[in-house]
Formats: structure tokens, sequence, C-alpha cells
């Protein structure tokens, strides 16, 4: 039900002229992919600084508040642009990523991220005055960090296996596979 | 200099044997290496901001390079070791491909310039410098790393 909504979805995306322009487009498409890959340096690399401020790895004698604070709208920005590149990498190739497995992973992951970012910036103020000024932050501040950056790094593999068609519809694949990928006209034939 | 020897062994290496038959192992270390470019972008960025006074105005330069320069390092080494072993899948393709060498050229001028210019430099007190020549220093840093980053990806639509 819902690979079918997605999927019809892709189709009316792709029917638009813009879509196709996008992707046929040698110059514009390789800019914005390269754009996307770029803001990994401004979004990532900012993350990498806070988390690792988190871990007790860096800016021992700074406060850690300080530098999530001073850093956050730097990041923001990268992943505002990155989200925005992002769709518009989706809008180029609408059908064959819906139809992606990398892809469906990427977003859970990414929603995963989000949830995790959101509850350490609620665990981050309430309990900051208490070990802000420590090099080491405490055990479930390091946790948070540490499965922010996992879950980062989860993000930026499964977007890197989308160019691979390791498991794309076209392949022969068990049911289950065809299913968590969205390959609806491949289900139906098996079935 | 020639350096088709070098890739003519590496494409025939240990490590292409590797790279060239595991898909998977390949992705990972395509993982890893971009992890590394996020880092190695993010310690650069913090630092050149905070020499543009855009970041961090409230902490000392200095402690922002320092602490910056760290882990500018673990991913430099990172992005080499995963980058070696990536060529060594398409060696000799890489070899007459130009914008691998623009990319080595940038890469080779970013290392020259953190290392025998902005590093010295910027051991000194940083209010003893000209603030114009700190400017100019953080602009140039920018636009190196990411010259490398943008023709590195480029290397796969060459």
């Amino acid at each position: 039900m819902l690979n079918e909504l997605l999927l019809n979805l892709a189709r009316w995306l792709d029917s638009q002229s813009w879509s196709t322009s996008i992707h046929e487009s040698i110059y514009l498409y390789s800019w914005i992919e390269t754009t996307h890959v770029l803001t990994l340096m401004v979004f990532l690399g900012m993350l990498f600084v806070i988390d690792l401020r988190m871990l007790g790895a860096i800016f021992p004698n700074v406060p850690a508040s300080t530098i999530a604070q001073r850093l956050d709208k730097p990041m923001m920005i990268g992943f505002v642009v990155m989200l925005i590149t992002g769709f518009l990498l989706y809008y180029a190739i609408p059908v064959r990523t819906t139809q992606s497995l990398w892809f469906r992973i990427k977003v859970v992951l990414l929603i995963a991220a989000g949830i995790n970012a959101f509850l350490f910036r609620a665990k981050m103020q309430a309990s900051s005055n208490s070990w802000d000024l420590d090099p080491i932050p405490p055990k479930r501040i390091r946790i948070g960090a540490a499965l922010s950056l996992v879950l980062w790094a989860g993000v930026v593999i499964t977007g890197r296996t989308i160019a691979y068609d390791w498991f794309d519809c076209h392949k022969q694949l068990p049911y289950f596979m065809y299913w968590a990928a969205g390959c609806v006209d491949e289900m139906a034939a098996l079935q | 200099m020639d350096l088709y020897p070098f890739f003519d062994w590496l494409d025939t290496s240990l490590l292409a044997d590797i790279s060239k038959a595991y898909g998977g192992v390949f992705a990972v270390v395509q993982m890893f290496h971009l992890l590394g470019i996020s880092m190695l972008g993010g310690m650069v960025l913090v630092g050149d901001l905070r020499l543009l006074n855009i970041v961090m105005k409230d902490i000392p330069s200095e402690v922002v390079i320092e602490n910056t320069h760290k882990w500018f390092n673990v991913a430099l080494v990172i992005i080499v070791i995963s980058g070696i072993f990536m060529s060594s899948a398409v060696a000799l393709k890489l070899y007459y491909n130009t914008m691998f060498w623009a990319k080595m050229a940038s890469l080779g001028a970013g290392v020259v310039f953190v290392y025998a210019i902005r590093r010295p430099l910027l051991k000194f007190d940083h209010d003893t410098i000209k603030p114009l020549t700190l400017r100019m220093m953080a602009i140039t840093s920018i636009l190196i790393w990411f010259t490398v980053a943008a023709s590195g990806r480029w290397i796969g639509f060459s």
C-alpha cells in the first residue's frame, strides 16, 4: 500500500519536465551533487567538532555548551543546503531512488539521527550545568555523541551506496527484498 | 617525472585485488573517505571561520587553531589511506583522468599550504599578525580545500 503510494508519487514527479531537465543536464546535476557532498564538510564537519567535544576529544578547556551553541548556526546552514540539494537529487531521479533499498535505509537513519539529536539536545540543556566545564562529559552524554556519529556515518554510507545497483528492482531478488525496496511490479510478477 | 610505473604497480597490487573483487569493502572504505573529508572540512572551516571572526568569537583563535589542527591531521591520514585503497581499484583509469590530477595538484597545494605556511605562521600570537593576513589566509584555506573536495567528486563525473 505504502509502496504503491510512494511509487505513484515518484512517477508523478518523474513526469514533470523540470525533473527530466535536471536529470539530463550534465553540469546542473553534477553541481547539485557536488554541492551536496561539499556541504558534508559544513554540516557533518561542524557536527564532528561538537560530538568530539562531547566525547572529550577536542577543546577540553572550552565549555561543551559553548562549542554546541557557537557552531549550531553554521551547522544548520549546512544542513539546510544539504536538504535542498538532497531533495533536488531525489527530484531528478525519483523512481529509481524511491525503489532504492539504500535510500530507504538512509531515510530511516536520518529520522533516527534527528530523534537522537533532539533527545541529546534536551538531555544536554537539562544537565549541562553539572558537567559543562568537565574536559570529559559524563557517560550518557558520550553515548549520545557516539550514537550521533554512528548514525550520521550510516546516513553517509547509505547515501553513497544509492549509486550501486546491487539491489535494484531489475535484479533477481527474493520477495522480501522486492518489498523492502518497493519493487511493486516485480512483487506482482512473483505472486 | 612520469608516475606511470607507480599506477601500473598499484593496478596489480594486493590492494587492487581486494578493491576490485569486493564491492562491499570498497564501499566501506569510501565511507571512511567521505567521513574523513567531513572531518577535515569541519576542522578547516571552524579554524578559518574563527580567523574570519565569524564563529566562536569569544574563544581565543589560538585555542581554536590548536584544537582543530590535531583532528585535521587525523582526518588527512584517514583520507590519504582510504584514497590510496580506492585508487587501486581504478589505478590506470585515474592515471589518464585530468580531474584526478587536478585533485592531486590541489591536494598537494593544500598540504604545502597547511604545513609550510598556515601552521608555522599561526604559531605566533595572532594579535601580532595583521588582520588582513589572517583573513586572506583563512579564505585561501577554505578555497583550497573546497577545490580538493569538488575536484575529487568530479573524478566520478569525468
